[in-house]
């Protein structure tokens, strides 16, 4: 399903600034995020190709003492990103 | 500095990949001439680029991350192409902010700045609160054209910023221009600065910049209007920022502060850690008011690379790590640790060269030129 598998809002940029640490600008209402580097990582898989669990299995693959938690963790994380409008899921995939 | 003594600051100051904003002179062209512009016999005033090479660099800005762009020049609403240029900022994800002398604004481009809904503000210049105060400098019939400029942009829900330049004309009519503007007309806020000793001001000085009474008037003034209006009013350079910052140096002097936090140096510009300029012809400069520092041309050096490795870029953010100890004209200074430097542009129109304090806001040049500073602090 289409549902499963996010794509970031085009129309926002990721700003990298120090030490792997970024922020999401939407231009369209001006507001910031800052991202963390495993947010970071999140962020640039979400291409509308990989699944919720794809997207888990390449945090537990380039993250070190990744939480048992880290699906929630990642659910909790894009569906925020989705609620703030810088994420979403395409239709009629 | 050679590359070398840069390099060694690069590893010491922590600096973003790139610049979070850029501050574009999109035109050289002006339908006025107000006897203190910067711009103008500035390194600045050179011929416009044409339409295709801004939106290709608005391109690059868009791989850069670049978030904002304020476009200014001479006047950005006199180029007949503006809305495509906009379009280009838009398309590349960015916001963005217009400066303009207010005249040539009208429903047209409004209602398109508008339907971006990607406009940060527009800022208008109001110099006085009736014509003959405005038009002074300005020209006339500029004061209308400016105050309707505004009531489009309000008329359309784009956000309106003023900026008050403070010269000799209109120093008396600060408290009517603050009732003009936050009242009549229903700004919000609006900043202020005064004329400084660049571009066509240097040419007519003695007719502009403020006289050491003007500056303690128009001080005073200005703290009494806040006292009114609060923060409704506010400025980073100028009169009102002296008498804050000054009050706040003499305070530390009569407390016998050893220094206040972060000064000392020449730390009195931060702009080169967060943002870079253009000029209209293209060249790529470190700020609009040091447009004689060239680091390369737009489409053709990165910007990027410029950013991160110019050896001038690191130069101007080394400024940081002079102490103003170092030099003579500071030399013996009771404020010498709470001072900041202040603006190294004005530092290099007045003396040519960057890496100096500027005497423009010396507190003792200004006191010893008889100025006093406001009630609160002489109390």
């Amino acid at each position: 399903m289409a549902e499963d598998k996010p794509t970031v809002n085009p129309s926002v940029i990721l700003r990298e600034e120090f030490d792997d640490w970024a922020v999401l600008f939407d231009p369209d209402t001006a507001e910031g995020y800052a991202l963390n580097p495993v947010g970071v990582l999140i962020w640039k898989l979400l291409d509308g190709s990989r699944t919720l669990n794809d997207v888990v299995g390449a945090v537990k693959d380039n993250c070190e003492e990744v939480p048992p938690e880290v699906t929630d963790h990642c659910r909790e994380f894009i569906g925020e990103l989705v609620k703030q409008g810088l994420a979403g899921y395409e239709v009629n995939k | 500095m050679t590359e070398a003594a840069a390099g060694g600051g690069r590893e010491r100051m922590r600096v973003m990949r790139t610049p979070k904003s850029v501050d574009i002179d999109i035109t050289d062209r002006c339908n006025l001439r107000c006897r203190y512009c910067y711009f103008y016999t500035s390194p600045a005033d050179v011929k416009d680029l044409p339409q295709e090479e801004w939106l290709r660099f608005f391109d690059e800005l868009n791989r850069c991350a670049v978030t904002t762009v304020c476009l200014a020049g001479g006047e950005p609403f006199i180029r007949e192409d503006l809305q495509d240029i906009l379009a280009g900022v838009v398309r590349n994800r960015m916001r963005y902010s217009i400066l303009s002398n207010g005249t040539l604004i009208n429903d047209d481009i409004v209602s398109y700045i508008a339907s971006t809904r990607r406009c940060d503000y527009v800022q208008v210049s109001i110099d006085g609160s009736i014509p003959i105060t405005h038009d002074s400098f300005r020209g006339q019939g500029s004061f209308f054209r400016a105050v309707e400029g505004i009531r489009c942009l309000q008329r359309n829900k784009v956000p309106v910023a003023v900026r008050v330049t403070i010269h000799r004309q209109n120093v008396h009519d600060l408290e009517n221009i603050a009732k003009l503007l936050l009242e009549d007309i229903g700004l919000p806020s609006f900043s202020t600065n005064s004329a400084g000793y660049m571009g066509l001001c240097q040419k007519n000085t003695e007719q502009v910049q403020l006289s050491t009474e003007d500056r303690h008037l128009a001080m005073t003034t200005l703290l009494k209007l806040i006292e009114k209006y609060g923060e409704r009013i506010s400025a980073t350079a100028g009169p009102l920022a002296e008498a804050r910052g000054w009050r706040e140096m003499e305070e530390a002097r009569r407390r016998g502060l050893e220094s206040l936090p972060g000064r000392g140096c020449l730390v009195g510009c931060g702009c080169t850690f967060d943002k870079i300029a253009v000029r209209a012809d293209g060249v790529i400069v470190p700020c609009n008011m040091l447009s004689h520092i060239e680091l390369g041309r737009i489409n053709v050096d990165s910007l990027a690379s410029i950013w991160l490795n110019h050896a001038s870029m690191w130069k101007i953010r080394e400024r940081r790590s002079i102490p103003l100890s170092r030099f003579e004209f500071c030399r013996g200074c009771e404020y010498i640790n709470y001072c900041t430097g202040n603006c190294p542009a004005l530092a290099y129109s007045l003396l040519g060269e960057v890496d100096h304090p500027s005497p423009d806001a010396c507190l003792r040049k200004y006191l010893a030129e008889g100025g006093k500073l406001t009630e609160e602090v002489e109390g």
